[in-house]
């Protein structure tokens, strides 16, 4: 799986099914904990798309506001599984706090649409939990 | 809440999650629960530090901190707990992706004392926290044998300084039992009429405090007090809501305390007292904070011995005063007496008084007669010899001798005297008044004279008396001697010390046995025409 900046969605699964995995044992296979985990990333997540928009439309001055946004879905993505995205994050915070982003709008926009291709494949993944046994 | 103490690494604690992702916090904290911590969260660094200084909240052993966050970030929070003396002991394990050693580094030597990778690895992270919580453990209990030891030392400067002041005593050791047992209300209770009441305490509510100081409690099971006194052992009730026995008073449903802890105070193996701690939240007191209240019970009860044996020395200097003069007695209960008792010189006025007759009335009066002329003749004397705080040297049936100016220095000892003597001779014109109309003549002859004499212990071992050898002490007597019924005569001495203070005259010189040469002698004319018109009548 590539990790550049450039990797957007469509180039690899939107979540990696072995770090999705992981997150169920460490958790002790408690599914309905993870289900709720996931709510949380799924909400937080709109959040924090809305503040990296913010502060990519605010130009230069709210560098500070686009890294810990990008920092924050990093992490989170990272551990469920949304190894891209966290990667289109991670390169976004470490521009951030290099001092300045060049034209952070479409980078901006990368990450939500692969914000929405990741709540997809979670909501996927659940149904097919559900349905499947 | 943390769970009673167990053994060493797998201890569960409470860990503060920072970090302003609520994704991650989540997860941190579904993974510390189960693994047996308390979780406790914050959003930022402020946040945390709001948490920390809270002094009614549990405290926090090990912090989960985030870098990257708003309001304060880690950094920040770092530089601000190694600021604060009360924080900065606490173990703090910084959360960070792979990416930012660089940021890890920067925390480490801002005094962190660990990381975490933000994709969690549970093994990792009880590992790590477990680390965290052993060091914390390690320094709690140096801090608390530090507490410790301060506090009993505390205890004993009290002890030295007021070791006669049960008050104070019992009050230092409440307080600090109160404070290193983290107890909520603290109360010494001594016994008292076979009932234990409340004789020091700290911390309660107001209430709670009226309540206990209104109820002394009696031995018994239904109390954790009552059952210290019945058994004489420590007595420790994890819940009293859970305990059988235990009757609930309205201090203890006013309060809402639920764990106890009660050791004895105790006098030569018998319980005089009991030392009881409360906690409003059901944890047990420990073994360790159970054998601090027993070394604090120690310390009170070597209080209350002490304070027995000044009520004893006080008793004693009462009952001395019954037999010694009130200055005597004094003298032989303080430490500069024995240096009195010794022998000193000193310039000092005696006083003797003696009765006429005496010897006659003895003889024909009835016993019962003399006895009781007798005790009035004492109770009379004997009170204006304490109101001119004189120093009575002895006291017989037909007599007694006075000195002034020693053990305790009198300016005006000669007048004191004097006056004493004219006072004496007023009381006993009633005396005799009334002696005379039962068919007996009593009258009094007083000498007085002033001069250096050596004071002290004088005697053999066990009987000795406090008195005087001296010139003054000589002619005093001789004086009472040589004055006719009624009559006061004073020295040369006493006369110009006088120095016109109780009014006398010149009474001629006398030739007075032991002397060689004549003595000058004066007569206090002070209430004398009373005295004398008695004398007429009689």
């Amino acid at each position: 799986m590539s990790g550049g900046p450039e990797a957007g969605g469509g180039s690899g699964p939107a979540i990696d099914a072995a770090a999705f995995a992981n997150l169920l044992e460490m958790t002790g296979g408690d599914v309905e904990f993870v289900d709720d985990l996931v709510d949380t990333y799924l909400e937080e997540g709109v959040t924090l798309i809305d503040r990296l928009r913010t502060a990519a439309s605010a130009g230069d001055g709210a560098t500070d506001d686009l890294l810990r946004a990008a920092h924050s879905l990093k992490s989170s993505s990272l551990n469920v599984g949304a190894l891209q995205l966290g990667e289109l994050c991670r390169a976004l915070e470490a521009d951030a706090r290099g001092g300045s982003v060049v034209e952070p709008g479409p980078r901006v926009d990368a990450i939500a649409s692969g914000f929405d291709d990741v709540s997809a494949a979670l909501l996927a993944e659940r149904e097919e939990r559900r349905t499947g046994g | 809440m943390t769970p009673p103490a167990g053994d060493g690494i797998a201890q569960p604690g409470r860990i503060l999650v920072v970090d302003d992702t609520a994704f991650n916090r989540q997860l941190l904290a579904r993974l510390l629960r189960g693994i047996g911590h308390e979780t406790v969260e914050a959003e930022d660094g402020q946040q945390a530090l709001d948490r920390l200084r809270d002094p009614a909240a549990p405290p926090i052993d090990v912090i989960l901190l985030d870098i990257v966050m708003p309001v304060m970030d880690g950094y920040e929070t770092l530089a601000a707990l190694a600021r604060d003396p009360a924080l900065r002991h606490l173990p703090v394990i910084v959360i960070s992706g792979v990416d930012e050693l660089d940021s890890v580094v920067r925390c480490l030597e801002m005094g962190a004392a660990d990381y975490l990778p933000k994709t969690v690895d549970p093994a990792i992270l009880q590992a790590r926290i477990a680390s965290s919580l052993a060091r914390k453990r390690l320094h709690d209990a140096e801090r608390e044998a530090v507490e410790r030891q301060s506090a009993t030392n505390d205890v004993l400067a009290i002890m030295s300084r007021s070791a006669f002041d049960l008050q104070v005593v019992l009050d230092a050791v409440v307080r600090a039992a109160l404070r290193l047992c983290r107890a909520d209300y603290g109360v010494a209770y001594t016994l008292d009429d076979g009932a234990f009441r409340v004789a020091a305490s700290a911390g309660g509510t107001p209430e709670l405090d009226a309540w206990e100081r209104e109820h002394p409690i009696k031995p018994g099971r239904d109390s954790v007090v009552g059952r210290v006194a019945l058994i004489g052992e420590p007595i420790r009730v994890e819940d009293v809501l859970a305990d059988r026995e235990y009757q609930a008073t309205p201090g203890q449903e006013g309060s809402g305390y639920r764990s106890l802890v009660g050791v004895p105070i105790e006098q030569d193996g018998a319980i005089t007292g009991v030392l009881a701690l409360t906690r409003n939240e059901v944890r047990p007191f420990s073994d360790a904070e159970t054998a601090l209240a027993f070394g604090f019970a120690e310390q009170a009860a070597i209080g209350i011995a002490n304070a027995r044996l000044l009520a004893t020395i006080e008793r004693q200097r009462g009952q001395l005063a019954r037999f010694l003069s009130p200055q005597v007695a004094l003298l032989v209960s303080s430490p500069e007496g024995e240096a009195l008792l010794a022998g000193h010189r000193r310039e000092i006025t005696a006083m003797f008084c003696d009765l006429r007759n005496f010897t006659t009335f003895s003889e024909t009066a009835e016993p019962e007669e003399v006895l009781g002329f007798v005790r009035r003749y004492h109770a009379s004397v004997g009170a204006l010899v304490v109101e001119h705080e004189g120093t009575l040297e002895h006291f017989a049936g037909d007599g007694l001798m006075v000195f002034f100016n020693d053990p305790e220095l009198q300016d005006d000892h000669a007048a004191r005297a004097v006056r004493m003597a004219v006072a004496i001779r007023e009381t006993f014109v009633a005396i005799s008044e009334e002696w005379r109309r039962r068919g007996h003549v009593l009258q009094v002859g007083m000498g007085i004279a002033t001069g250096y004499a050596t004071m002290g212990r004088i005697g053999f071992e066990g009987r000795y008396d406090y008195g005087g050898i001296g010139n003054a002490i000589i002619l005093a007597s001789r004086l009472s001697s040589e004055a006719k019924a009624g009559e006061i005569l004073i020295s040369q001495r006493t006369f110009g010390a006088l120095d016109g203070a109780v009014p006398a005259e010149d009474a001629g010189e006398r030739q007075l046995k032991g002397f060689s040469r004549p003595m000058a002698a004066y007569r206090v004319t002070a209430g004398e025409a009373a005295a004398a018109a008695a004398a007429e009548a009689s």
